[in-house]
């Protein structure tokens, strides 16, 4: 029971601290492409930090869905970062990151050209 | 759970809710708004666990899973419909 309960406290207080770096990455990260990192990874590693300690309340209703969460999230997180990423590949989003190369074959000659951003 | 360690979760976490509410007004580009919009429900997703988990009842992860499913939806709509300029091609 005592190191269960110490257990839990440790998984909410390690949750809140990843997504308090995430949401700080929102604000501090320059471009589209760098705030997904944030905002998709550390947001959503808190979540699951958040979702095992319910371990701790040993009801199998909430565990259950609590799982059911975590697999939800750990499928659908990575499709909408991705669709958000290559929507602003196409809409020729600039990467503001000082330094940054854009490898990606972006700007070679050939490439259809798209719309101008609004 | 100990009492304080939940207070001290909850009062940061809503200070972290209102916090990616002002990111999400003051993004500069529309995917920026449609990124901090995902992650503004995610941070709901993890209070929503967060009192299924003091209260010991699942009915808030109903809600949670609902918000989740919603979200994803709304999520690649909005940047599909950004990027192609239809929803499904």
């Amino acid at each position: 029971m005592r190191p269960l309960a110490l257990l839990t406290d440790a998984l909410v207080l390690l949750g809140v601290l990843v997504m308090t770096v995430g949401v700080y990455g929102v604000f501090r990260m320059p471009d589209t492409y760098t705030k997904l990192h944030a905002s998709s990874k550390a947001v959503f590693l808190g979540v699951i930090a958040l979702v095992l300690a319910s371990v701790g309340t040993r009801e199998p209703t909430v565990i259950a869905r609590g799982l059911l969460i975590a697999v939800f999230l750990l499928v659908t997180t990575p499709v909408a970062a991705h669709v958000i990423a290559r929507a602003a590949y196409v809409r020729d989003e600039a990467m503001e990151t000082p330094g940054a190369i854009d490898e990606s074959g972006h700007e070679l000659p050939g490439r259809p050209p798209t719309r101008d951003a609004d | 759970m100990h009492t304080a360690v939940f207070y001290v979760a909850v009062l940061w976490m809503t200070v972290l809710l209102a916090l990616s509410v002002v990111s999400v007004l003051r993004a500069r580009s529309a995917l920026t708004r449609i990124l901090a919009l995902d992650m503004t429900i995610l941070i709901l997703i993890a209070l929503l666990v967060l009192y299924s988990d003091v209260n010991r009842v699942s009915y808030y992860l109903d809600a949670a899973l609902a918000l989740a499913l919603l979200s994803v939806i709304a999520t690649i709509a909005a940047a599909r419909y950004h990027s192609e300029g239809k929803l499904f091609s």
